[in-house]
């Protein structure tokens, strides 16, 4: 086929381009992972006890995981589409981890002595960032679709940002059912969980990220 | 002459027209995808000059891509950044799946227009889409055929294969995806392509 052709037939009936693709693509996909994070929490591991829904407990974990789920999000929706620069994304991603691990030190080191090991552990260190990880396995498949579906010409920082993004939304489920309630713990082992989820995402992506 | 070789005016003139073209000009459309073709080939010339072959091969790949992912172009970019970025990532996919290991002379992020210059047409392609079509399954391929090629509007398409507006757009936009995957599969460098070279 000559490429006159192609283009005369690309052209015909081409109508006017998809508008906000990445919006459209992106939200239904982390809709659906926050339904699974925050169902398969309740259901494996039980809700907190309701009287902790009026305590910083679940509400300081939710307001990181948002934060870095917006930026995340962000983050990716810049690396989907060529050319444009991810730098202000990333940056704002950075920023999040950031502040959520300065307060978490700085709350550390306001602990008395005896309390620090108790405010970093918890009782649940050991768990929590596989729980995070698992908790966020569908979103990270519904988010690698959804940018499967427009044109990441970085792989590999494209499926990180979307395993950031999915390991966010696997931390607000958990949350429903994690009452440790040092914010230490949660900059260290909630941040581990996420960033976790990153890496499988990045190993992912250039597999499944090709177009 | 309405377009010299400085990128800037290219990009000037593109512009306009690229964003009529974004919201439904069809004439702007196809203007569009004419300029930014020559403008392909010769960026893809000086990257494939060892493979000259492949050169309309990889043309017309990065246009069919131009189209299925052009709700991924941002109006804050150059529509010729956009369109390189793309054809960049085409090439690599190339050499990736001819298990090349070529290096990339510049970054991934900053396109040097600069070495955009307008190259005369040529349009030979070596891989023929007209025999890939034969590959998609009936209803995308018979959507593709009466609003793409007869040139039928989307609702006489609808009205001649019993089907609605939307599902016609859908089979389309299904059909040409697929044969984008159609023709990377083919661009693998096999034994059967290059057989069929003369």
């Amino acid at each position: 086929m000559k490429t006159e052709t192609l283009i005369d037939m690309l052209a015909r009936n081409a109508g006017p381009a998809p508008r906000a693709l990445a919006a459209r693509r992106l939200s239904p996909a982390v809709a659906a992972g926050l339904l699974a994070s925050g169902g398969a929490a309740i259901a494996w591991f039980g809700l907190i006890p309701w009287s902790l829904f009026s305590t910083h407990v679940p509400w300081t974990k939710m307001a990181y995981a948002g934060a870095l789920a917006g930026a995340a999000g962000w983050w990716a929706v810049r690396l989907s589409r060529p050319a444009a620069s991810a730098a202000r994304a990333r940056v704002a991603v950075m920023a999040v981890v950031l502040a959520m691990v300065t307060i978490g030190l700085v709350s550390w080191l306001s602990e008395p002595a005896d309390g620090r090991m108790d405010a970093l552990l918890g009782y649940s260190w050991f768990s929590c960032p596989p729980s995070v990880l698992a908790l966020s396995l569908p979103a990270l498949a519904a988010a690698l679709w959804a940018i499967h579906g427009l044109a990441p010409t970085r792989p590999r920082t494209a499926g990180f940002a979307a395993g950031l993004l999915a390991g966010s939304v696997g931390a607000l489920g958990y949350a429903l059912s994690c009452p440790e309630a040092s914010v230490t713990f949660v900059a260290v082992w909630y941040s581990l969980g996420i960033v976790l989820t990153g890496a499988v995402g990045a190993v992912l992506g250039p597999r499944v990220l090709r177009w | 002459m309405p377009f010299d070789d400085s990128s800037s005016d290219f990009e000037s003139a593109l512009k306009p027209l690229w964003l009529r073209a974004q919201s439904g000009d069809e004439a702007a459309y196809r203007q569009c995808l004419g300029l930014l073709a020559s403008r392909l080939r010769a960026y893809l010339k000086r990257r494939l000059s060892g493979l000259p072959d492949e050169v309309e091969d990889l043309v017309q790949e990065t246009l069919l891509a131009l189209h299925l992912q052009r709700g991924t172009y941002d109006p804050t970019l150059p529509v010729s950044a956009w369109a390189v970025a793309i054809a960049r990532h085409k090439l690599v996919d190339l050499w990736r799946r001819r298990g090349r290991r070529e290096r990339l002379h510049d970054a991934i992020d900053d396109v040097d227009e600069q070495l955009l210059v307008a190259e005369p047409r040529d349009s030979d392609a070596r891989r023929d889409l007209e025999t890939l079509f034969e590959a998609l399954p009936q209803a995308q391929r018979q959507a593709i055929v009466l609003t793409k090629l007869e040139g039928l509007s989307v609702a006489e398409a609808a009205a001649r294969a019993g089907a609605s507006e939307s599902a016609i757009k859908v089979q389309v936009h299904r059909g040409l995806k697929r044969l984008a995957a159609l023709v990377r599969r083919d661009g693998s460098g096999d034994s059967v392509t290059d057989g069929q070279r003369t």
